[in-house]
This record gives C-alpha cells, sequence and structure tokens, in this order.
C-alpha cells in the first residue's frame, strides 16, 4: 500500500509550519499543504482522478482562505463522488457560531480551535482510526 | 264692605309689595289717625308715612322718597298742590293721590297738570281707595318687574359680550330671504372693524375672507341649506383693512321657519390665528424632534456598525495572530525544555500564560459589546423570582457559607429575561463574593419608589469599597480590588455588563458603598423598553 498522507489546506505558511510540526510528532504521515481554497480544490480534484486521494488519512481545513473559503472547499469535498467520505477537521481562530454550524452540518470530524496541540490530533486520529 | 276696615272680597294681591312706602298727608288728625290705621291693616307691608300738613309731607318725602302720596288738597302751611308739584319736580315718577272734597273740584285741572292722576273724593270710600292704591301699586310692581328683566337683558348681554371679546368668539345671524345679517361686536373687531361701520350682510361677510376661502364659506353654507344641515367647522382665512390675516373657525346651525323651510343661520366664527400658529409651532417642533431622533439614531447605528465590524475584526483577526503566538509558545516550550538554558522553558511558560490572558480579554470583550447589539426580547420577568434561583445557585454552590437573602416578593418588570438574569447574576455574585470574607453575610434586593420612579437595589454587608473609584467602578478592564484578593477572574467586566443591559432597559445603574461595610448597587429600569436593537 502506498504512502499515507495528510492534506492540509493553510494559506499562512506559520500555521502551515505549526500544523506540520504536530503532525510531525504525533505521526509519520506525509504532508501536502494547499495554500488557498482553490489550489485545494484542484489538487484533490486530480487526486481523485489518479486515485491517489486514498492515500489522504485527514483533511485539515483551515476556513479563512483565499480565492475560495474553507466551507466551500468542504461542500467541495462533499459533493463529489469520489471525495465525499474523505475525514475532514477545521481549524480555526475565530469562535463564529454560524460557521461551526454549517461545518458540522456538511459532516466534520472535529472543529478545532487553533492552536492545534499534539494531545488534540492524538484524539482526532484515534477517532479516525475507529470510524 | 269693610268692617273694622278690613277687605273682606279679595284676596292678597299676587305680588310682593315690600320695600314700597306711602306717605300720607291730612290735616285732620282724626281723619288721619282713621285712614292711617285702615291702610296700616290692609297693607301691612307697605311702610307708611302720615304728615299734618304739605310742607311737613314735603320733608318727609325728601327723607325717604316714598313711592305713592296720598294727600288732601285744602291744608294749612302748604297745601296738597303745592307740595304735589315740589315732589313731582323731586321724582316724576311719584305717584300721587288726591284725596279731594267735592268743592275742591276747582283744584283738580291744576292736579292733573302736575301729574296727580289719582284722586279719591271725600268722605272717603274705602273700596274705592284701595282699588285705587292696588292698581298704583300693581304698576310699581310690574314696571319693577319690567326694570328688572331689562337689567338682566343688559346683563348677559354685557357677559355675552365680554365672553365673545375674551373667546375671541364671533357670532352672526343670516336671513336666508334677504341676505341681510346682525354682527356681534365682536365679528366686527375680529375682522378690524369698527362694531356697526360696515352694513352686515352676506356679501359684506363674504368680502372678509381670503379670495381662496370665500367659496369654501359659501358652498358650505349652501350644502347646509340644501341638505337642511349644521355648517361643520370650516378654517378660514380673512384679510383686515389692514392687510393683516387672521384663521377663523366657521361654524352655524340652520332654523327653519313655521312651513319647515330654511329661514335663518346662526353662525360662530372663532379667531383662531394663536391657537393654529401654536399647533403649527408644535408641528415644527415635532418634526425637528423626529428629524433629531432620526439623527440620533442613525449616529447610533454607525457607532453600532464600527463596533460590530471592531468586534469582527477582534474575534477574527485578532484571535489568529494570538493562537499562531499561543501555537509557537508551545512549541517553544516543548522543543526547548532540554536547552541548556532553563530560563528559555521559563520563558516560554510565562509567554503561554500572556497569550490566555490576551484570549481571555478578547472573550470579556466580545461578551461585553454582545449586551450592546443583541437584540432585546421583551417579557414580564419576575426578577424577585430571578434573584431566589441564582441566590439558591449559590447557597448549593457553597453551602458551608452563612448568607441571610432578604428578597423583596413579586417585582415584576418588562425586560429582557436573558440579559436580566446575566445582570442579576453579577450584581449577587459580586455580593456573594465581596461578603465571602464575613461571618454572618446579609444579601438584599428590594425597591424604593421615589418621585413615581422605582429604584431596584442589590445590598450586601460586604468588603464594600471606598467611594473615590466609583467612576471606575462600571468600566470594563477595571478593578479595585487587587489580583487574587476576591478570586479576581482577571477581567473585570462583570459590572460593564451590567451597565450595559440596565442601559440596554433605558435605566440607569450607580452604586454606594463603603470600605468593610457594603456595598449598595441602584438601579433603574424603563418601564417599556423597546424591543430589538438598533441596526434594523
Amino acid at each position: 500500500m502506498a504512502e499515507s498522507c495528510i492534506f492540509l489546506v493553510e494559506d499562512n505558511p506559520d500555521d502551515a509550519f505549526l500544523v506540520s510540526r504536530i503532525i510531525g510528532k504525533v505521526c509519520p504521515e506525509t504532508i501536502i499543504v494547499a495554500r488557498d481554497g482553490e489550489e485545494a480544490i484542484e489538487m484533490l480534484q486530480k487526486m481523485a482522478d489518479d486515485a491517489s486521494y486514498q492515500q489522504i488519512r485527514l483533511v485539515l481545513l483551515d476556513l479563512k482562505l483565499p480565492k475560495i473559503n474553507g466551507i466551500e472547499v468542504l461542500q467541495a469535498i462533499r459533493s463529489s463522488d469520489l471525495l465525499r467520505f474523505l475525514p475532514v477537521a477545521v481549524l480555526t481562530s475565530s469562535d463564529n457560531d454560524v460557521d461551526q454550524e454549517r461545518c458540522r452540518a456538511l459532516g466534520v470530524l472535529d472543529y478545532i480551535f487553533k492552536p492545534l496541540t499534539t494531545e488534540r490530533l492524538e484524539h482526532l486520529l484515534s477517532l479516525n482510526k475507529d470510524a | 264692605m269693610y268692617e273694622n276696615g278690613e277687605r273682606r272680597d279679595m284676596g292678597p294681591l299676587p305680588y310682593d309689595f315690600s320695600g314700597i312706602a306711602l306717605l300720607y298727608v291730612e290735616d285732620e288728625a282724626d281723619a288721619r289717625n282713621m285712614v292711617s290705621k285702615m291702610l296700616a291693616m290692609n297693607y301691612p307691608k307697605i311702610k307708611l308715612y302720615s304728615a299734618e300738613n304739605g310742607a311737613v309731607g314735603l320733608e318727609l318725602y325728601r327723607e325717604h322718597e316714598p313711592e305713592i302720596v296720598m294727600t288732601d288738597i285744602n291744608m294749612p302751611v302748604m297745601d296738597g298742590i303745592r307740595m304735589s308739584r315740589e315732589i313731582k319736580a323731586i321724582n316724576p315718577e311719584a305717584r300721587i293721590i288726591a284725596v279731594t272734597a267735592h268743592s275742591d273740584t276747582s283744584y283738580l285741572l291744576n292736579a292733573i297738570e302736575i301729574g296727580v292722576h289719582h284722586y279719591v273724593l271725600k268722605p272717603i270710600n274705602y273700596e274705592e281707595l284701595f282699588s285705587v292704591i292696588d292698581k298704583i301699586l300693581e304698576q310699581i310692581v310690574l314696571k319693577r318687574l319690567v326694570g328688572e328683566q331689562n337689567r338682566r337683558i343688559i346683563e348677559s348681554e354685557r357677559q355675552l359680550s365680554s365672553a365673545q371679546r375674551i373667546a375671541h368668539l364671533g357670532s352672526w345671524q343670516l336671513d336666508l330671504a334677504d341676505g341681510s345679517m346682525n354682527w356681534s361686536e365682536e365679528l366686527y373687531r375680529i375682522c378690524g372693524l369698527e362694531p356697526g361701520s360696515i352694513v352686515a350682510h352676506y356679501q359684506s361677510f363674504l368680502d372678509r375672507f381670503h379670495p381662496d376661502d370665500r367659496e369654501v364659506i359659501r358652498n358650505a353654507i349652501r350644502v347646509a341649506v340644501g341638505n337642511r344641515q349644521p355648517v361643520s367647522a370650516h378654517f378660514c382665512r380673512i384679510t383686515r383693512p389692514d392687510g393683516s390675516q387672521r384663521t377663523l373657525q366657521v361654524e352655524a346651525e340652520l332654523f327653519l321657519d313655521g312651513a319647515g323651510l330654511p329661514a335663518t343661520m346662526i353662525g360662530t366664527s372663532h379667531d383662531v390665528t394663536e391657537i393654529k400658529q401654536a399647533e403649527e409651532q408644535i408641528r415644527i417642533l415635532t418634526d425637528d424632534l423626529e428629524r433629531r431622533v432620526i439623527q440620533r439614531t442613525s449616529l447610533l447605528q454607525a457607532s453600532l456598525r464600527e463596533l460590530e465590524s471592531f468586534s469582527y475584526f477582534v474575534s477574527h483577526d485578532l484571535r489568529a495572530p494570538v493562537a499562531r503566538l499561543e501555537g509557537f509558545c508551545r512549541a517553544l516550550a516543548e522543543d526547548c525544555s532540554n536547552c541548556g538554558d532553563a530560563r528559555c522553558s521559563v520563558y516560554a511558560e510565562r509567554a503561554e500564560r500572556v497569550v490566555r490572558q490576551i484570549k481571555h480579554i478578547i472573550d470579556a470583550f466580545n461578551n461585553l459589546t454582545h449586551y450592546a447589539k443583541c437584540k432585546l426580547v421583551i417579557e414580564e420577568v419576575d426578577l424577585s423570582a430571578v434573584v431566589r434561583n441564582i441566590a439558591t445557585g449559590f447557597e448549593q454552590s457553597e453551602p458551608e457559607r452563612q448568607v441571610d437573602f432578604i428578597i423583596a416578593e413579586r417585582l415584576r418588570v418588562s425586560g429582557d429575561p436573558g440579559l436580566l438574569q446575566v445582570a442579576l447574576e453579577h450584581l449577587i455574585g459580586n455580593a456573594w463574593k465581596f461578603t465571602s470574607k464575613k461571618e454572618r453575610a446579609r444579601i438584599e434586593f428590594g425597591c424604593n419608589d421615589k418621585e413615581g420612579t422605582r429604584i431596584y437595589f442589590v445590598r450586601d454587608n460586604g468588603a464594600g469599597f471606598n467611594m473615590k473609584y466609583l467612576d471606575k467602578l462600571f468600566k470594563p478592564f477595571q478593578t479595585i480590588h487587587s489580583p487574587g484578593e476576591y478570586n479576581w477572574n482577571g477581567t473585570a467586566i462583570g459590572l460593564a455588563t451590567v451597565h450595559s443591559i440596565i442601559l440596554r432597559h433605558g435605566g440607569r445603574i450607580w452604586a454606594e458603598g463603603e470600605v468593610d461595610k457594603g456595598a449598595t448597587f441602584y438601579f433603574i429600569l424603563e418601564p417599556n423598553p423597546e424591543p430589538g436593537n438598533f441596526m434594523d
């Protein structure tokens, strides 16, 4: 079986660094980073086309993104035949109740307030394993 | 017919003779006494004077001016004719009865000339005398009645005229057959005319009005006559000869003749210029007020929008870098724990605490702004019940504490139940917290009514505060107690929140306190707070 990976959608390099650091501490998965919503959808589409999407163990999705925001990316994932079952966790620094409601309605594994901690990621991966 | 001089065949005359006096002049003492007695007996209400000759009689007349004089003609010193002339000169209205013997008839022409219109022949026939006196009395009384009526008419006319002048209310009467009119003096004055200075006629009436309003009046009267109905109030302008304009309220009633046809119209013209001006003034002021309210509301909306975008900035844009900072602090603390310098991890941990503090402040700020912009839902709220529930909650949380709650019953208000609950939680919570060092604490919730305003209060006997810090009390992020002294939560927005909630209810809050004696927080609430918010 090919190497599994974690798909991170994050525009801020500092945040991308911090999340990658936590992932590196918790699991051996490689990290694929998309810098905005548009790029994320393009990359995911390509992975759907070549079936490599199956290697994605988890999508970590920032909500506030340039061009296409996180919720739209989530909608795109959920409306794709191949990608719809991908486990997605949202990362956010805002406490917007509406966003949270919409994300939960679209189906997310977790809704995480930044910064991501090792404990939270471990918990998340354990949830994912059970599923 | 008369026995003992009593009149038997006639009842008392149907008039009141009190106040009428009669002077009887007769030189023969026996006759004078006898007739006087008879008069007194028959006319008990009449005041009687008697004299033995014309001179004495004239003196008495001058003194008392009796209405009736009854006199003998032939008398010593001054005869009856001369006296009568003198009396008539004093008062031409005096009624004189001449008592004459047949031999005196030569005087009669003189007497008539003087104005002596009544006479009785000697020897006196009492029936005849009393009939003459009765006739005179009746005339006097009738004259008095007419005089009284006239006086009343004049008085009521004067009253009506004064009333019209005071009220600036003129009246008029219109003869529908020929257009002739009758105007009250005040109507002339309202029109800026000398009373009676022009002929009152329908055309001159119409001429008073402003050309634009003339047709209004003409039409109103035409319609009223056609439909047999009153003229309802019309506001029309008139132009005075000096060019000034007045506003009249014109109303009228229609009167029909015997055949049921419109005959007369009686109306009023009320000068309402000042009233109309006052109304206009009120309208202008109301408009101005309305404009100011709109202006204030839009200012309020602008600052609320600013607040909203600011709190959006805080909750979204500020949180992201703070979270990033927290992440790096964590990374420092975790990755540099094995660093040679022990201070590295200590500093990293302290930096992490600072970041958590910043997050607390952001949370507190967002809570606070929430109360300034959220929508108010107004319901009836039983503050007493709310306070009781809060008190029970605190008692259960720390059962070992001795706290007496004194809560006034049935204090109901209109307000947002959720927000008022939060405000009271903070107030009771403060009281609970700051009485924690008291062995026996006392927390009171009640109200005083002062000048029609209900003032609610929460009073405790706890730590109190120094009044010089009063202005810091309701400001967010300010505290007058040291951290840790009273389990301080680090943000100090409790009273600022209460302040914000009370303001949202159109109310006011203030406090009194003394160090170690306790604190009292007073607040008033608008009886009908406005629901919603100003954002819509």
